[in-house]
């Protein structure tokens, strides 16, 4: 059998030959097959232009690098494996020191500090190609704005090379934790996307659950019980000014989500041991139902455009997700593997919901397309929950609980592949995290 | 029923791209940074734009700094952003990149032998999740499971001996170089990075038994798959060492054995020859020195910081080559590109250009007498199969 | 007198439990212990039949459920007559009853899970002749467990529905 195989196919090697013979003009052929690994980049620190700059021009090459190979597509070549040494942003690059060290990338830059304020500087070159990606670029702000410079760069950088939007340059609100789960304290934090510069929001006196940043990035709604029951708060970031979104009494609300436009709230509503999906008009109050049924419906997120609604409903028996338009109606499920989905959210591309599944005593961060189809589970633990997309749909965030008495919850970080799963670094224990859009 | 909810599918489907397509097109309602993949935004801002991109914002120095919980200690940061851009304006203009004077293509002396790389780049450690472990299940065999490796390519490599430096490309070890005047660098033998053929995820790895006690749910079967079915783990077979074995996945044994066969014939006909001196016509190339060829290439083609959308573009790349198989690297250029768009094209392009540049650095093995046959090539990228890996 | 020393126990268990104080969901009554070791009925211990410690210990302040579940058990139910008829009884006090789910199970659901149990429960005093507006309900999802295993051992106990007695608006 193989050897009829193999003769067969050598019968059309032969046929293919006599045809290449015919054939005129260049060489043709295809290349389908490829390597996945992470690009190596060189970022030499950036060079100091003034006395009182070398700090930050240290700082923020660092930032950047991290940056980049945090995302886990690129790897940094050690600054002990360089040839050459830039000492001169505007001097002709040395291409051939970096192809010897095999730098695909190679970043330049300088800072300059005046006082209070900070320009950076950078240029971004193919080294194999010998030529410069895209044109320098140049950032100013003020000195305490410097790790933002840092991820603009970054940003930069990365865009240039994958083609994926931006997110270095955004914020992640989440729920700081500390204590055992029988006395867990919460509070509101937010802080950089890479764990950098945490600032809470409210203290830990009550339960605080789910921040949702809005569309502008300047405000988050939250959950919180501090009348005794689950309300949902908007807070101010600039401001840190919360007023409660009015519930009737003898209700809760909680699960709630920004519109794109930012003007109106869905969220559920539970009255009667009955949970619902309403939406509210934020400047009036107006609220307006948009599920009627005996089952719980939740966790809704608006599609990019807000003209339809993921959420989840266990109206069939077990937790699964529906989409329905954002006035209601009939919803339409799109779940139908294995297990309970739960906690769906909206790419911000519009092309992907991802969920939080729970299967066979595990739980999964995973990722459909808008019809149920392509499932990609991207993790398993013990309990992983809660995703939260960044700015360019390419990365997601969640919190993952570890088992037993002395669990914890840390926010952990996975790009939509699967790959390049870690923890993401904050002072306490994360729950809840929302990513920003990317900042201004 | 079954078919009703394919017909769901569809349209939801269907209203689904018509979504993303709207979106992308109208993206700038919605997100008013310049949408994804808009790269030529990017690189064609102007100086006011990127001048008023940043402004600086008022946050603690460091990450080890913790703003205080005393709320009230925030300032607004709005405010210092709009009058931000006022100072900003006066900011000299960004300076445009004066081309390097001296960017000439490499030489020849550089091309024939790179310099080993004194990367240190010991074997990839695995990129083992940390916190929860799963446990390989006995009954699964260790080898049916593939271990997550950052480097995922077409073969399967196994783990670098610990001497060797991991290149792009094998390379034999020499002492010196015999025919050059200038004494080269020893180089040590460097061995391909190993990889996977496929991606692992922590989702697609064999689960630990179920923490969830028994009785809570239906007894679960001792041994667990991974449970979606898309992500089930396809057995591997164990990266062999010495013969590079073909993607179980995508090739067939039988074809390859026949390329590599094929191959094999010519290339030991080759040695025969000596290579003349550009022979300015001859006989096409045979179909293994073809996929010799494409083989190279693929090595290097590394689609691993390529957008989503770049996963979807095919680009059509030509190339003119030199007598001694490099290529001319001016020469590269995309002729034509097909499902993404032009910023997708443009990024899917330049991972092109790294490849051939990148494993042509030393001359692809490409038969001298017919440089007539090779003197102009045309690559086409197809990423569809690397999309699933 | 006795009512004002319940009341005024009552109240300081109150101050003491803001939600966030994790006695407040603990098994034991808050402010009980006090008064332990005294001869005789005394006023607010668990041997007073109008305390809120009799009310924990002795007639049950809790009803567990099933995974996923919130119907209430034969067990459950008896437990609700038993506050059915103390609530009948001593009727200045009101009742908030707080759902809680265990910790499988994702955020949202767990916090509408919390709320049907809650509700089952409340549903059940009424149904026995408690008057509505005497009985509120709250759900806390998974977040405030009692038990904090990761076995069913503790499951069991986390998924339940709790009665906590406030004393009435006018005493």
């Amino acid at each position: 059998m193989k050897l009829r195989f193999l003769s067969l196919f050598l019968v059309l090697v032969c046929a293919l030959s006599g045809a290449v013979q015919a054939q005129q003009g260049p060489l043709r052929i295809e290349i389908t097959e490829g390597v996945i690994e992470p690009l190596p980049f060189a970022v030499p620190s950036f060079q100091p232009e003034s006395a009182e700059s070398g700090q930050l021009a240290g700082d923020i090459s660092r930032v950047v690098s991290e940056d980049l190979t945090g995302t886990g597509l690129f790897r940094e070549v050690p600054a002990s494996a360089f040839i050459s040494t830039v000492s001169d942003f505007n001097a002709p690059v040395q291409y051939a020191d970096w192809k010897a060290i095999n730098a695909q990338a190679l970043i330049t830059g300088a800072v300059n500090v005046q006082g209070n304020s900070v320009n950076v500087k950078f240029r971004l070159y193919d080294v194999f190609s010998g030529a410069e990606l895209g044109d320098g670029l140049q950032f100013s702000g003020t000195t305490e704005g410097w790790r933002r410079m840092a991820h603009k760069v970054a940003d930069a950088v990365y865009s240039r090379i994958t083609g994926e939007g931006a997110y270095f340059d955004s914020r992640v609100a989440y729920v700081s934790e500390t204590g055992p789960k029988d006395a867990r304290q919460k509070r509101l934090a937010i802080m950089d996307y890479d764990g950098a510069n945490v600032q809470y929001l409210t203290d830990s006196g009550s339960i605080v659950l789910a921040p949702r940043f809005s569309p502008s990035g300047d405000r988050v709604l939250y959950t919180s019980y501090e009348s005794g029951f689950p309300r949902i708060y908007v807070l101010d970031i600039g401001s840190v000014q919360r007023r409660v979104l009015e519930s009737a009494e003898g209700t809760m609300s909680f699960a709630p989500r920004f519109s794109p436009s930012g003007q109106t709230v869905v969220y559920s509503l539970t009255q009667g041991g009955n949970t619902d999906i309403y939406t509210m008009d934020i400047a009036s109050g107006q609220s307006v139902r948009l599920t009627n049924t005996p089952s719980i419906e939740t966790a809704p997120s608006y599609s990019p455009d807000g003209s339809r609604i993921v959420f989840e409903s266990d109206r069939s028996g077990t937790q699964q997700l529906y989409i329905m338009s954002a006035t209601g109606g009939e919803p339409t499920r799109i779940s139908f593997g294995e297990g309970r989905y739960g906690t769906p959210v909206w790419s911000p591309r519009g092309d992907l919901v991802a969920f939080t599944k729970q299967n066979k005593g595990r739980f999964h961060i995973g990722v459909m397309r808008l019809d149920g189809s392509e499932e990609r589970l991207l993790t398993a633990s013990f309990l992983d929950e809660g995703p939260t997309w960044a700015p360019n749909g390419r990365v997601i965030m969640f919190a993952r609980e570890t088992q037993g008495a002395g669990g914890s919850s840390t926010l952990y970080s996975v790009d939509i592949s699967g790959r390049n799963l870690r923890p993401v670094r904050t002072p306490e224990g994360g729950s809840d995290p929302s990513w920003s859009p990317l900042q201004k | 029923m079954r078919r009703n909810d394919l017909h769901i599918g569809h349209y939801v489907s269907g209203a689904g791209h018509l979504t993303v397509i709207g979106w992308l097109l109208l993206g700038n309602i919605f997100t008013s940074e310049p949408p994804p993949f808009e790269m030529t935004e990017v690189s064609v801002i102007s100086s006011t734009d990127f001048d008023a991109l940043v402004a600086g914002q008022q946050s603690p120095d460091t990450a080890t700094e913790v703003a205080q919980p005393a709320a009230p200690e925030v300032t607004p940061d709005q405010p210092e952003v709009t009058a931000e851009p006022d100072t900003q304006i006066e900011q000299p203009a960004p300076v445009q990149a004066d081309p390097p004077a001296d960017d000439a293509p490499p030489d020849v002396t550089e091309l024939a032998l790179p310099p080993q790389t004194e990367v240190t780049d010991t074997p990839p450690v695995l990129d083992e999740p940390v916190g929860d472990q799963a446990v390989l299940v006995p009954e699964i065999a260790p080898q049916a499971a593939p271990r997550p490796v950052e480097r995922v390519a077409p073969e399967p490599v196994a783990q670098p001996e610990p001497e060797a430096t991991p290149d792009p490309v094998e390379q034999e070890a020499v002492t010196q170089d015999e025919t050059g005047d200038t004494p080269q660098e020893t180089q040590e033998a460097t061995a391909p990075e190993e990889a996977t053929t496929e991606i692992v995820t922590e989702a697609t790895k064999a689960p630990a038994a179920s923490p969830r006690p028994p009785g809570r749910r239906p007894a679960a079967p001792p041994v667990q798959a991974a449970e979606a079915p898309q992500t089930a783990p396809e057995p591997t077979p164990q990266p062999a060492a010495e013969a590079p074995q073909a993607d179980p996945a995508v090739n067939n044994d039988d074809i390859m054995a026949a390329l590599e066969a094929a191959q094999d014939a010519t290339e030991g006909a080759q040695a025969d020859t000596p290579a003349p001196a550009a022979a300015p016509s001859g006989p096409p190339l045979s179909a293994g020195e073809k996929e010799s060829l494409r083989v190279a290439v693929s090595n290097c083609w590394n689609v691993g910081s390529l957008s989503s959308e770049a996963l979807r573009t095919t680009v059509v790349v030509a190339v003119n080559m030199a007598q001694d198989g490099t290529p001319i690297i001016g020469s590269i250029q995309m002729i034509g590109s097909e499902g993404g768009s032009s910023a997708a094209a443009k990024q899917a392009f330049e991972a092109a250009r790294r490849a051939i540049i990148l494993c042509g650095s030393k001359g692809y093995q490409l038969p001298a007498e017919k440089y007539s046959q090779w003197q102009e090539i045309e690559m086409t990228f197809n990423p569809e199969k690397m999309r699933v890996k | 007198m006795n009512r004002f020393l319940t009341s005024g126990i009552l109240i300081a268990a109150l101050a003491m439990g803001a939600c966030t104080n994790p006695d407040r969901f603990g098994a034991d009554g808050a402010g009980a212990g006090a008064n332990a070791g005294a001869t005789g009925v005394v006023p607010g211990s668990a041997n007073d039949p109008t305390s809120t410690a009799y009310f924990q210990q002795s007639i049950g302040d809790r009803v567990l459920f099933e995974v996923d579940q919130s119907n209430l058990t034969a067990i459950g139910r008896a437990t609700l007559d038993g506050q059915a008829q103390w609530l009948m009884t001593n009727s200045d006090y009101q009742a908030v009853i707080e759902g809680h789910a265990d910790e499988q199970g994702t955020r949202e659901y767990n916090l509408a899970l919390g709320a049907r149990r809650a509700n089952a429960a409340q549903e059940y005093l009424i149904s026995k002749g408690v008057p509505a507006g005497r009985l509120r309900v709250v759900s806390y999802g998974k977040e405030r467990p009692i038990e904090i295993c990761s076995e069913e051992a503790c499951y069991a106990k986390n998924r339940r529905a709790v009665t906590v007695l406030a004393g009435g608006l006018t005493s």
